[in-house]
């Protein structure tokens, strides 16, 4: 079973692909970056917390799926919304609040 | 103050198309008594790039997954359908599916509402006048008329919807009312997290105090329940 944190870290790669095409929007480079930011710390604060257990079987999958699903995104636009939307989705498919 | 029907230009007439096709109305209804879970699930799934339900079973263990509601159980059948409803939407194409998004998030908002004031008290798309005062453009998504206790909500897809000129509106209309002695609320829902709205609002220098806003956490306040947790 991969560690929380690690599963965590690939959702943060994530963010930061979709960051990168977000910021190519004009004037929203500023907001692109502070939702990374604050969104990232988040989830790591989330990661760090939960106690080394096993992770349920399909919490895996759920997140390298998540990953995959926000390589896909090629719209400036709806990058920029998916950088809400992904850390959003993870925390609920960790079993967290979503928020 | 007095509440006006907006004018019917063009681009009203098709968002009026838009906001009466029954998969509006469907997924609103699904959303208004999903749980904090679903509605990041439809969020998800209404902009998204993969319309296939099965990676989105495998993406949200939490609702599909050997640990979640059993297939059956009303709970589960409401993640099926919301999911549905959502991919429905997704299908529509780019252009499209932005404009059903936001008219979901209208009638979600239209519904959640009706339960704490009623029905009838509920107007789409009016206009706010005062005496004296150029009257907006934009009329707003939905209004509670009742006298004394009149409220205005614009409703947005994400937190990026957050703008100046909206909150300049929202904040306008509060103190146009109180000008001629009445009270007025603003509220702006945004159906979207609100920590992303407050990042969006940390830079805004357009005023805010006076306008409530409401996010995906707290929806259910417009109906006047507690938010609830969102796992």
């Amino acid at each position: 079973m991969t560690p929380t944190p690690l599963l965590v870290e690939r959702i943060v790669a994530a963010l930061a692909g979709l960051a990168a095409l977000g910021e190519t929007v004009e004037d929203e480079w500023t907001y692109v970056h502070d939702l990374e930011a604050v969104w990232t710390a988040r989830l790591r604060a989330v990661a760090a917390a939960r106690p080394p257990l096993p992770t349920p079987p399909d919490l895996e999958p759920a997140i390298n799926r998540l990953v995959e699903e926000a390589g896909l995104i090629g719209d400036p636009h709806r990058a920029i919304d998916w950088l809400s939307t992904l850390p959003q989705a993870t925390l609920v498919a960790l079993g967290e609040t979503a928020w | 103050m007095r509440f006006q029907d907006a004018a019917k230009d063009a681009r009203t007439v098709v968002y009026a198309g838009i906001q009466a096709d029954p998969l509006v109305g469907h997924a609103a209804g699904l959303l208004a008594d999903a749980t904090p879970a679903q509605r990041v699930l439809a969020r998800a799934a209404m902009n998204g790039e993969s319309v296939d339900g099965g990676a989105w079973k495998i993406m949200f263990p939490t609702l599909f997954g050997v640990g979640s509601a059993a297939p059956g159980t009303a709970e589960r059948d409401r993640s099926e359908a919301i999911l549905a409803a959502s991919l429905a939407v997704a299908d529509r194409g780019e252009q499209v599916r932005s404009q059903f998004r936001g008219a979901i998030v209208e009638a979600v908002t239209e519904l959640l509402l009706a339960r704490r004031v009623g029905a009838a008290a509920l107007r789409r798309e009016r206009r706010i006048l005062f005496d004296g005062v150029r009257a907006e453009i934009h009329p707003y998504d939905v209004t509670v008329e009742t006298p004394g206790a009149a409220e205005a909500y614009d409703c947005k897809w994400g937190a990026r919807g957050i703008s100046p000129d909206v909150l300049h509106q929202l904040d306008d209309a509060r103190r146009g009312a109180e000008a001629e002695g009445e009270r007025l609320l603003p509220v702006l829902v945004i159906f979207d997290a609100r920590r992303s709205c407050e990042v969006r609002l940390a830079r805004q220098t357009a005023p805010r105090t006076g306008t409530r806003l409401v996010t995906l956490e707290t929806l259910d306040r417009l109906a006047g329940r507690r938010a609830e947790v969102a796992t």
